[in-house]
């Protein structure tokens, strides 16, 4: 009984932050997207590449300094440490959420259907080469390939 | 005959108005000897009177009197007699609070830290780093200390004020000015979101948050109920035969495969009353996400939903 709008629908989400608080809404968006049978694909640019780094998957970090919601003053976000304290916290509380990790998120993204994509160029900055990526990246591609990717589909910049 | 009665009558009262006629000059007789007594008498006690009252006078009782009924005056004018009643309701306390703070040691303390405001040019002006510096000296540690409990206490016993004619001040300023906003609803009568009861809210992680909506009938095929997702309306009318009636409307033909996840879904609904996700449904039935979207390649945790007659899952894992 699925609508031929449905049918036809397709995402296509640009990450582009590395943060642990930043790289979760554009891997539970990709992975919504799947479960609703909707086509979708995910493009790691600049720091978001470091969801996809394989040194670096597993301890992305959250940043609370300068974050004005952030339930401590910035003075005291800034201490050194204070991020992996952060992240250590809301990896507790994703656990207890049963969240998958990072990692599993892309895990579950690949098998799902969802396609994974690095940038090229932030690729070239941040001197990366395949190895360093996860397995489940499909390709390195320019943003002129994003774009003929993206044909049809509706954009979501995190 | 008449006129001898009216006579006898006359006489009867000139009988009576004489005898008090004869009252009123032994009365008047009395009086008068009283005075010509108390004459002498009353000049003496007029005469120490008027000594005594100069004498008071000399002393300035007069003029003490004279600016306290001025004082009582203006106090007259800016007080009403409520307030004075309240006043004495408030005189305990404020007899208290003047025996506690003309406590000598308490006297002494006041006059020490005043010797500080007739001397200010030994104060020298200080900055930022001057008050960090000062604040490591024990005296001052001491004042701060006691300064900061003074406020403590002047904020509770404040604050227990407001807290205590919160109720008619509020009700007074509002007949005063109008309500200036809607009370506020109570937690208790705020309706839960229909669609996530909260026993059900309560239960389990995300991957199988319940999605117990109530039902609404959308289509009716072969007297059954569908919701307008497609969804069983009633999940207890779920039969075998019915889901692969529903299989075959999604395009899906049920091999051992899939009924086994289907039953893992079914199972899992009919122990938890929770519609399970993918997430649930692999952890349920051993296989991987790939799996799943192999056998379901289409939204299939909404797919398995429909085809094992339970709600649509929630969650987004």
């Amino acid at each position: 009984m699925e609508t031929t709008h449905e049918a036809h629908r397709k995402v296509a989400i640009i990450c582009s932050h590395g943060g642990l608080d930043e790289a979760y809404p554009s891997l539970i968006l990709a992975n919504a997207a799947r479960q609703s049978g909707i086509e979708c694909f995910v493009f790691f640019t600049f720091w978001g590449l470091d969801v996809i780094t394989e040194k670096k998957v597993d301890r992305l970090h959250v940043n609370m300094a300068g974050n004005p919601t952030a339930p401590m003053p910035t003075m005291v976000a800034g201490l050194p440490g204070m991020e992996a304290v952060a992240a250590h916290m809301m990896k507790k509380q994703m656990a207890e959420l049963d969240l998958p990790s990072a990692r599993d998120m892309l895990k579950i993204l690949d098998e799902s259907g969802a396609q994974l994509y690095a940038c090229e160029l932030a690729m070239k900055m941040f001197k990366r080469t395949r190895d360093d990526l996860v397995p489940e990246v499909k390709d390195i591609i320019t943003a002129g390939d994003f774009y003929d990717l993206a044909d049809g589909a509706q954009i979501i910049f995190t | 005959m008449i006129a001898t009665a009216n006579n006898q009558d006359l006489a009867a009262r000139l009988d009576a108005m004489s005898a008090q006629i004869e009252w009123l000059v032994e009365q008047q007789r009395k009086r008068d000897e009283l005075f010509g007594e108390m004459t002498p008498i009353l000049r003496e006690v007029m005469a120490t009177a008027t000594e005594r009252l100069d004498a008071v006078e000399k002393r300035g009782w007069f003029a003490f009197a004279r600016e306290l009924s001025t004082v009582a005056e203006r106090v007259l004018d800016h007080y009403t007699a409520e307030d004075v009643r309240a006043l004495g309701g408030a005189i305990v306390t404020i007899l208290d609070t003047v025996r506690a703070l003309t406590r000598p040691e308490v006297l002494s303390i006041v006059g020490e830290a005043s010797e500080a405001l007739t001397q200010p040019e030994r104060a020298e002006p200080i900055g930022l780093m001057g008050m960090m510096r000062a604040s490591k000296q024990p005296d001052v540690q001491k004042g701060m200390a006691v300064l900061l409990s003074l406020l403590r206490n002047v904020g509770r016993a404040s604050r227990a004020l407001s807290d205590g004619d919160r109720g008619d001040a509020k009700a007074r300023l509002a007949a005063v000015i109008g309500p200036r906003r809607k009370p506020r609803p109570q937690v208790a009568e705020r309706a839960l979101p229909s669609h996530a009861p909260a026993a059900a809210m309560a239960a389990g992680p995300a991957c199988c948050t319940p999605a117990s909506k109530p039902a609404e009938v959308a289509t009716v095929v072969d007297g059954v109920s569908f919701t307008a997702d497609g969804h069983l309306a009633d999940p207890t009318q779920w039969t075998r035969p019915l889901a692969e009636r529903i299989a075959a409307g999604q395009g899906v033909t049920l091999d051992e495969a899939r009924w086994k996840l289907i039953e893992c879904a079914r199972g899992e609904f009919e122990k938890t009353n929770v519609a399970a996700n993918i997430r649930r449904l692999t952890q349920l039935s051993g296989l991987s996400t790939r799996d799943i979207y192999e056998l379901f390649p289409k939204a299939p945790g909404r797919t398995v939903a429909r085809i094992a007659g339970t709600p649509k899952p929630a969650g987004c894992i």
